[in-house]
């Protein structure tokens, strides 16, 4: 099941994944972005910021208009905090840990941050993050990991671990996209990201989280797929489907 | 040439905003009858309806919205419905929910009010409510609202009465309507928005609904507002906070939030004045239908039928009355000519005959088609099956930038080109209307049969005859799909619109609705596309006609030919005068540009002729072949075109009559359906020059190879 989050989110390239802990690092000290601060920041021509901008907004991770202000939206927000804890940790660990000189380490930490596989950097975040971080982790904290990694809840972990990446991924568990929902299968909304224009229409019909989606049949070839909620039925197209996440 | 638009200024001003299936249009009929006006909205291919009524003695004046799901800005649709209802706050905005799915229409209703429009509300589609078991308290929603509530059965015209004395109501008295109640966080944040707005244009009325806006960052208001002086860029900059801030407390996206908050006014507005809920099983006859009719392996097989009847129905049902038609004016042409001499007033006599006669004929040939094909398309709609046969269709459509909806006005266009444009209607998104569109000619229409019945066997083989003729469809199809993927990729690039579509339940539709559509569609097409048609053909009757030729050059050649009977005479004059004529000239004039596709003049006149309508190709050649040089006339025309064209010729000769230069009907109707000159004119020019370029390429490589 793991795997199936990995899935749910479109993969970002390098550059972008870039981009993003850019503007979240900018958005600290004021509220928007500005073309100009990012280009100047990563040291790259504003068409080509622009044109990364585009991309980011059409995948519904940024705001950004003709006025030239850019502000990253929640699931923006969550995906840059991602990248920039995964820097900051990789960056720590090799300094911390395997006592690298500070430059190096944060050169590693930026070649590292892109190319691990998503599961593999995760797994070694939240190792490290828990050796670090874990307040009441006991002695035999290794056992304790593994158990949590099991995703089998707090019982079997033996002690109320409090790690907001432990935490998600147990409740992320069950999550997959009304396009992974098998025919006659119900969900429930939980989070509702795509472009704009098309999270605004998902919402206008009805598509809000908490609303419990059924699927009821796909056309042939698997794409437009056919809902039902609340007492009405939608088809959407797999990309639409794909932006909203279920918990079954 | 179009009436004109005369709103009465003292009349009442009343639009009707709704959610797309909720029977906006439907109540729109049934309030205005017969007197409207359909028209498009300036420079979009939104649909623009007016009409009027009269009520105890008053004149009201009706504008049917377009129907939108919310009042956002990323469809051309909510940005006319938004305009129209800010910009031209009408004195009653009613506005019209499917009763059936009442916590979703809600949210316009919530929208509305926010806006601060003096508000109605019509519940549609009561009767399918009730009998689903659902029943409200409608002076308690009245009560919590603030504003009138009606139920209406618009498709019946139930209620219309009602409505209409309710309307006059709040014309008198505007009620109040309370604003959505959107919860403390929200409230205050746009209160506080509301309040840098003071010094800027924005009415006061709209403050709080232009503050939730802003708060959106909406694509529209957010540039607007922030160039209104200090007020609007500091009013920006604190949505820019609070936005921030909400996010963060709540940790969710804006708009998510506030579409939250307007769906909890409305599912709180439900569940206090249901009295009865509806039964669950309200839609089970429909959902079994529905196993059926899209099931896995029966769907397609079901659907191709369907298509194939609306397909059969439109063309070989359309072809008697068409006939008729033709008939009727070939008979009208005779007895006027057999009562007008051919020497009192010639040209006069030529101009009724030949160009009027032959132009009103060419507007109403087309008439048996759109009749029968619109009847087809509210059938389709009207049950519900239009949003079916999208589903079925999307995928295969959607490869190519195109939607499910595009198939049966490109498979209409397999009949005819002017009703597939105007049967573009049925796509509710402008740039999907705008692709299918432009490249619907490609798909070889009727009229374009009896070219290739000339041409097919003249220059292949009978073995080769048939495939040929598969072929030539083929290439139009898939010509027609890549270039969609191409147009979607330049000009109409851009965003991907939305495809989340409802599928209502199965309805039994009406005769009067579906009538009301067809006669609508049938009409528009006469009074708009009609003239433009008419016009070009009695230009196109001018430049085939004029100047005569000299008629010592007709004496003379008539003696070198040594004709004898009067019936080959007489098509030596015709021919004689062609060649003299303004497009004769023409046609050798250019003969050089399309030398090298392997044509000469006589096929540009044909070409030229084929502008009108595409099978006066074959007429056209007809003439202009009895101008052999060789004595000997008895030879058929295809023998005739055979010896003087080589196959290779012949292929590029196909494939241009393929793609290029639409019929001018096609163009009148591209231009009426798009709303602009300039798509007709990309349609026009962008298939000629891709039609020169695939000839020349076909020619000269031909050449090249050693065909020919």
């Amino acid at each position: 099941m793991a795997k199936k989050n990995g899935d749910q989110e479109v993969k970002l390239t390098a550059s972008l994944e870039d981009y993003l802990e850019t503007i979240l690092q900018l958005t600290r000290a004021r509220p928007v972005a500005r073309i100009k601060d990012i280009a100047r920041a990563r040291d790259v021509k504003a068409g080509s910021v622009s044109a990364a901008m585009k991309r980011l907004e059409s995948l519904g991770l940024i705001r950004y208009e003709r006025n030239e202000y850019i502000e990253l939206t929640v699931e923006g927000a969550r995906r840059a905090q991602k990248v920039l804890s995964r820097h900051l940790v990789l960056t720590s660990f090799f300094e911390e840990i395997l006592d690298m000189p500070a430059g190096e380490a944060e050169a590693e930490a930026c070649a590292m941050e892109h190319h691990l596989s998503d599961a593999a950097m995760d797994k070694f975040v939240r190792f490290f993050e828990f050796l670090r971080t874990c307040p009441g982790a006991p002695s035999n904290f290794l056992e304790l990991f593994h158990g949590c990694r099991r995703l089998d809840g707090e019982a079997e972990c033996g002690f109320h671990c409090s790690d907001p990446a432990c935490i998600d991924d147990a409740w992320q568990k069950n999550r997959t996209t009304i396009n992974a929902l098998e025919h006659g299968q119900e969900g429930t909304v939980m989070h509702v990201g795509t472009a704009p224009a098309i999270r605004q229409r998902l919402l206008d019909m009805g598509i809000l989280p908490g609303v419990k989606v059924k699927m009821e049949r796909r056309a042939p070839g698997g794409d437009p797929v056919w809902i039902r909620i609340e007492g009405y039925q939608l088809s959407l197209r797999r990309e639409e489907a794909e932006g909203v996440a279920v918990e079954v | 040439m179009l009436k004109k638009e005369t709103p009465d200024p003292g009349a009442i001003r009343i639009a009707i905003a709704g959610q797309p299936n909720a029977g906006k249009t439907s109540l729109f009929n049934a309030l205005t009858g017969s007197s409207r006006n359909v028209g498009n909205y300036p420079g979009v291919t939104v649909e623009r309806r007016q009409g009027k009524y009269r009520f105890e003695g008053k004149q009201y004046d009706v504008v049917d919205l377009p129907g939108t799901y919310s009042l956002s800005s990323f469809s051309p649709e909510e940005r006319v419905a938004q305009k129209e209802l800010l910009d031209n706050m009408a004195d009653v905005v009613v506005v019209v929910v499917d009763s059936t799915a009442l916590t979703r229409s809600l949210v316009l209703l919530a929208q509305v009010i926010h806006l601060g429009a003096n508000t109605v509300l019509a519940l549609n589609m009561s009767d399918e409510a009730h009998a689903a078991g659902q029943f409200l308290d409608l002076d308690l929603m009245e009560e919590l609202l603030g504003c009138p509530v009606v139920e209406t059965e618009a498709h019946k015209r139930v209620g219309a009465q009602k409505l209409k004395s309710v309307i006059a109501r709040a014309v008198e008295q505007p009620g109040e309507p309370r604003p959505p109640v959107l919860g403390e966080r929200l409230s205050g944040a746009l209160m506080s928005i509301e309040s840098m707005l003071a010094n800027t244009s924005v009415k006061r009325e709209q403050r709080n609904w232009v503050a939730c806006k802003l708060l959106l960052w909406d694509r529209e208001f957010t540039p607007l507002v922030e160039t209104q002086g200090e007020g609007g860029a500091e009013a920006v900059a604190q949505a820019a906070v609070l936005r921030k801030q909400i996010e963060e407390q709540t940790g969710e996206d804006i708009s998510v939030f506030v579409a939250e908050r307007y769906h909890g006014f409305a599912h709180g507005l439900v569940t206090e004045t249901l009295r009865q809920r509806p039964r669950d099983d309200a839609r089970v006859l429909s959902d079994a239908v529905d196993r059926v009719l899209v099931h896995r392996v029966l769907g397609l097989p079901f659907f191709l039928v369907v298509m194939y009847a609306i397909f059969w129905v439109t063309f070989t049902v359309g072809e008697h009355p068409m006939g008729w038609i033709e008939n009727g004016f070939a008979l009208l042409a005779d007895l006027i000519s057999a009562n007008w001499h051919v020497d009192t007033t010639p040209a006069l006599r030529s101009l009724v005959l030949d160009g009027v006669i032959a132009g009103v004929g060419g507007v109403v040939v087309f008439l048996p088609n759109i009749v029968l094909l619109f009847f087809g398309l509210a059938l389709l709609e009207d049950t519900g099956y239009m949003a079916r046969a999208a589903f079925l269709m999307d995928r295969l459509m959607h490869r190519f930038g195109l939607h499910g909806k595009s198939f049966l006005p490109m498979l209409t266009g397999f009949g005819c080109t002017v009703p597939g444009i105007m049967a573009t209607r049925t796509l509710e998104n402008e740039r999907d209307r705008l692709v299918t569109m432009l490249v619907l000619p490609l798909m070889s229409c009727g009229a374009r049969l009896p070219i290739w019945m000339l041409l097919v066997p003249a220059f292949f083989a009978p073995s080769m005859r048939a495939p040929m003729l598969g072929i030539i469809y083929l290439f139009g199809v898939v010509l027609a799909l890549t270039l969609a993927l191409l147009l979607r990729k330049t000009v109409l690039k851009g965003e991907e619109a939305p495809f989340v579509m409802e599928l209502p339940p199965y309805r039994v539709p009406t005769l009067r609705a579906m009538l009301t559509k067809m006669m609508e569609r049938s009409w528009l097409y006469i009074r708009k596309a009609g003239t433009v048609i008419l016009g070009i053909s009695i230009l196109m009757w001018f430049v085939t006609s004029y100047p005569k030729a000299d008629a010592h050059d007709i004496d003379a050649q008539i003696a070198a030919d040594r004709a004898t009977s009067q019936e080959e005479k007489g098509s030596i004059v015709a021919a004689l005068n062609l060649k003299e004529s303004f497009a004769g000239r023409l046609s050798i004039a250019i003969e050089p540009v399309f030398k090298p596709l392997g044509f000469d003049w006589k096929l540009v006149m044909g070409m030229i002729g084929s502008f009108a309508a595409k099978e006066v190709f074959v007429a056209q050649m007809g003439i202009v072949h009895s101008l052999g040089e060789s004595g000997g006339r008895s030879e058929s025309l295809r023998e005739d075109l055979s010896r003087n064209y080589s196959s290779l010729a012949g292929v590029s000769l196909i494939l241009f009559l393929l793609i290029a230069t639409p019929c001018m009907a096609t163009v009148a109707v591209t231009r009426r359906e798009s709303g602009k000159w300039k798509w007709a004119a990309l349609q026009f020019f962008g298939l000629t020059v891709l039609a020169y370029f695939i000839s020349l390429v076909v020619f000269q490589g031909g050449l090249l190879l050693g065909f020919g």
